[in-house]
């Protein structure tokens, strides 16, 4: 158990250092000369070779790739990301004021995804090719097709424009961050909703299903009893997946409600060739994908039974 | 006699799945006393597990089922019951014990408090009471260390371990009726004697009715009193166990008992197989089911099927359905 | 659907229908402007009404579907190759080969595709690649994105084939590890990947969506779903069509080959298009890796 934990922990820092050096080279390496881009910020239209000379000399843009990789990681594990080409502040500084606005999001996003798939999922599988399932099951197929740019505008559409409820952009209260959240929690809980349906549907056929009815349970407690358990893991890995890809949602719905969050600065960054901010940014998403798949894996070891407490040979 | 406390009669049972169609049970019965063992006997796939557990509701999800029949429990219609009502039966009513305890223990939870839970629900006893009432029963189950057990998960125990507590939890509820399906098949030799014992000696102890369902013609004789021996659905013979282990009249039954390696002393041609294979029960068709692998077969076999008839003087009647052979060999019937 | 299970293919089908014979089904020029019909309602004229440029909405929303099929075919014929390739060479080749690009693939699918493809987006607008149209640079950075997965499933297909006894009959009898590879191998992979692909197509539509929307895809004027929904973001007070008419014809094309995805990892796919595509082992063996796409999405 300890040595597979500690094998997880380790092959996550290496797909991490990995996957940064790979965005490093295509990110500063490749798009172009850096130092140029810098002059022509600085100076306009007037940047000479000179200038530009001396940018690339004090950035130490002319060394060897590796040597500025092993630079950059060395500055971004004391926390020091550059400064953003675009805003000319700290990369810190800009973390700092949008990390918790795109946390916000994918917190409240991941609570509602998980509430409403655990509820949609139960409630198909209590009805067990019924009415209610089937409805159940086209609103899944929907969610999981939907454009979250589309849910994002026809929540706009409905509960600004047509109902006047919450300002269109921008959030103030509780309710405004309801849209959000909605948008980018539809999607995974679509698709959770189908693996917590499909799954109960799997194991209420087991053996020990049968058991639970042979123990005198009615059949919503073999379900939430027996059944709900045995899909912990499946339903973690899934969520994990889930809960990374909602980066992507919150990109959108930032755009689309005028937020200032991490995604919303990343898309600026891509479209003002701001390629210290893209490191950044693409940095940070590595440490969070990889790090949540790590805890989902590691919570799915300490949910089963025969991973926490392997028997004794 | 006593009354019997477990009984079914009639039984239809047809099973569907999105692509066949099955008649599992065709007009089956058994009944069972306290006090008393009945084996029920038959191939895989005769419907012994069907025709035992399908009117309590204990068949496996994503088959569709369609019943027909009466079953009843202490005089109870079974199968008028609401939903909740069955559950409470099925919980404290029966006990049942299943074939492969790996797969029939719920991996995720602990086996001591499914037992407290389940004598705490049915036997009424406090939480600390039924914590207790557990470890006993694992301990009663033959299980060393029962306190240690309480807390352990099925992956932790061993195939015949698991089974015992697959036992205990049986029993937890205190039932009248206890249900053992193929109990051994899935366990090592050595450890199936074991787990027979166990069975044989709470029957005993308690004075409940067991039903034994199993191929095993060696637990038959260990543990039986009556035996029912079922062919494609149907009832082929049924008895006590003496009668139709020593004096088998169907030829299904002769055949079988033939497979069986020495188990009767006077079998000195060795063991013998019966040809053929069971019917599709997914075709059927009118006269008796075993008459393509019967070598004793008349021609109005395939045309009529079979009633029971009663054959011989015993206090258990013993009744057989072969018209044939009674009438070849001139057995005495009297209904 | 039960008599007629041909019906599940029909969706689809439409959307590539009108993908190619958009030119014939437009009733306007997309991209012409009308200043004397801005955001008009639907009627005789403009049947889906116009935009805020007075283009007509009918024909941007058909001109739509053939830029969002076009971009989808090269990604995924392009991403599909790449795969196959990388997969089979990885799995054919094995030892320090295989593993050296088993972690390739690992990091390629350590981030989602949509951010790997928006970040390649990112590194397209630098300098050295201004060679490149906007659409060619959302081609290229989505088939960068998206070539690992279907590696990922050809080198498994690969590793579990080799296993099979007949591959070791045929190596034996002296065949060449090229006649083994196209004439045994290959087809599996194929069979399995192309079927996946069917499923993906949606994921992809959305992807080519989702790019034009934040503005890092396809340019105007070429008519487009997602650019059309966030231009119509900004009038949606006046006409709310503008965002709901390209909304509802994304989510239509991406239901209709979610519907085909699941068909197929419920196997409820007619046997004659199936077959073709695939025996039927294979196809058992297609719906359980598309059955954990539609799962795992």
């Amino acid at each position: 158990m300890q040595r597979m934990f500690m094998r997880r922990v380790g092959l996550a820092l290496l797909l991490m250092l990995a996957a940064t050096a790979l965005t490093f080279w295509l990110v500063t390496a490749a798009p172009g000369n850096v130092a140029a881009l810098i002059a022509e910020r600085a100076a306009g239209a007037g940047a000479d070779g000179e200038m530009i000379a001396k940018i690339a000399d004090d950035l130490g843009l002319n060394d060897p790739l590796p040597l500025r990789y092993a630079r950059w990681l060395g500055d971004a594990l004391t926390g020091d990301f550059g400064i953003s080409l675009r805003t000319g502040k700290p990369m810190a500084e800009e973390f700092g004021e949008r990390i918790p606005m795109t946390l916000a999001l994918l917190t409240g996003g991941g609570v509602l995804a998980l509430v409403l798939s655990l509820a949609m999922g139960i409630a198909g599988a209590a009805s067990n090719g019924g009415g209610i399932d089937r409805v159940l099951h086209g609103m899944a197929l929907v969610g999981a097709s939907t454009p979250n740019f589309f849910v994002a505008a026809m929540l706009v559409i409905v509960f600004s424009v047509w109902l006047g409820w919450v300002p269109t952009f921008g959030v103030s209260g509780l309710t405004s961050w309801l849209l959000p959240w909605i948008t980018i929690a539809l999607f995974p809980a679509s698709v959770l909703a189908r693996v917590v349906r499909v799954n109960l549907q799997d194991t209420m056929s087991r053996p020990f299903a049968t058991t639970g009815f042979a123990k005198g349970l009615t059949r919503g407690a073999v379900l939430l009893r027996e059944a709900l358990p045995n899909i912990a893991i499946p339903y973690m890995t899934t969520f994990g997946a889930q809960f990374t890809l909602m980066i992507i949602g919150a990109i959108v719905v930032e755009r689309v409600f005028g937020l200032n969050g991490v995604g919303a600065f990343f898309i600026e960054a891509i479209r003002f060739r701001d390629f210290i901010g893209m490191q950044a940014t693409l940095t940070l998403f590595v440490v969070f994908f990889v790090s949540i798949n790590l805890i989902v894996d590691l919570l799915a070891m300490l949910a089963d039974p025969r991973l926490r407490r392997p028997r004794k040979a | 006699m006593t009354a019997p406390i477990y009984q079914v009669e009639g039984l239809v049972i047809d099973l569907y799945t999105p692509t066949v169609s099955v008649r599992a049970v065709d007009g089956a019965g058994f009944h069972v006393a306290p006090g008393e063992t009945l084996a029920i006997v038959g191939e895989s796939g005769s419907g012994k597990t069907v025709m035992t557990l399908g009117p309590l509701g204990l068949l496996p999800e994503g088959v569709a089922v369609d019943l027909r029949g009466t079953a009843r429990a202490d005089g109870k219609d079974i199968l008028a019951m609401s939903p909740a009502e069955l559950s409470r039966l099925r919980g404290g009513f029966f006990g049942v014990i299943f074939q492969d305890p790996m797969s029939a223990l719920n991996p995720m939870l602990k086996i001591g408090p499914q037992l407290a839970e389940q004598a705490r629900r049915f036997a009424g006893l406090s939480a600390a009471e039924a914590c207790k009432e557990a470890v006993s029963l694992l301990a009663r189950s033959g299980i060393p260390d029962p306190e240690d057990r309480y807390d352990r998960y099925p992956h932790e125990l061993s195939g015949g371990m698991l089974q015992r507590a697959m036992i205990a939890l049986a029993l937890a509820a205190r039932p009248r009726v206890l249900i053992a399906d193929e109990p051994t098949t899935a366990l090592d030799a050595t450890v199936q004697a074991q787990i027979l014992a166990l069975i044989r000696q709470i029957q005993k102890e308690d004075g409940i009715a067991v039903i034994l369902i199993t191929h095993d013609i060696g637990a038959v004789s260990v543990l039986a009193d009556r035996v029912a021996v079922l062919y494609a659905g149907q009832v082929a013979e049924e008895g006590s166990a003496i009668d139709v282990l020593t004096a088998p009249v169907h030829p299904y039954t002769r055949g079988l008992l033939a497979s069986v390696p020495d188990f009767r002393s006077d079998s000195a041609s060795g063991t013998k197989e019966i040809p053929g294979i069971p019917p599709n029960q997914a075709q059927l068709e009118a006269g008796c089911r075993f008459a393509d692998r019967c070598d004793r077969v008349q021609p109005q076999c395939n045309t009529r099927r079979p009633r029971l008839q009663t054959v011989g003087m015993g206090v258990v009647p013993h009744r057989v359905a072969c018209p044939v052979v009674i009438a070849a060999e001139g057995i005495v019937t009297h209904d | 659907m039960k008599n007629w299970p041909w019906a599940i293919l029909a969706p689809a089908f439409i959307f590539v229908l009108i993908g190619i014979f958009s030119p014939w089904l437009m009733t306007h020029d997309p991209a012409a402007q009308d200043y004397a019909a801005l955001l008009e309602g639907p009627g005789w004229a403009h049947w889906l009404g116009t935009d805020y440029l007075g283009r007509d909405m009918f024909s941007r929303i058909i001109g739509g579907a053939r830029t969002s099929l076009v971009a989808m075919v090269f990604v995924l014929v392009a991403a599909l190759a790449i795969g196959v390739v990388i997969g089979s060479f990885a799995g054919y080749v094995g030892g320090k080969t295989e593993l050296v690009l088993i972690s390739v693939i690992d990091i390629a699918l350590a981030l989602p595709s949509l951010v790997i493809a928006l970040a390649l987006m990112g590194v397209f607008s630098g300098a050295n690649f201004d060679w490149m149209s906007d659409y060619w640079k959302m081609i290229v950075a989505l088939t960068m994105a998206w070539w690992a997965n279907y590696a990922r499933m050809s080198r498994a297909v690969v590793v579990a084939e080799l296993q099979q006894p007949y591959i070791e009959a045929a190596r034996v009898m002296g065949a060449s590890h090229i006649w083994i590879f196209t004439r045994h191998i290959l087809p599996h992979v194929l069979g399995l990947v192309v079927v996946y692909a069917s499923a993906d197509a949606g994921a992809l539509v959305l992807a080519i969506a989702t790019l034009s929307f934040l503005g890092l895809g396809v340019a105007p004027p070429t008519p487009e779903w997602g650019q059309m929904l966030v231009d119509g973001m900004s009038y949606i007070e006046e006409n709310a069509a503008l965002v709901i008419i390209p909304g509802l014809a994304l989510t239509a094309v991406v239901v209709s080959f979610n519907l085909l995805g699941e068909a197929f990892a419920l196997q409820k796919v007619p046997r004659a298009v199936r077959g073709r595509l695939l025996s039927r082992k294979k196809a058992a063996r297609a719906a359980e890796e598309v059955a954990r796409k539609v799962v795992e999405a």
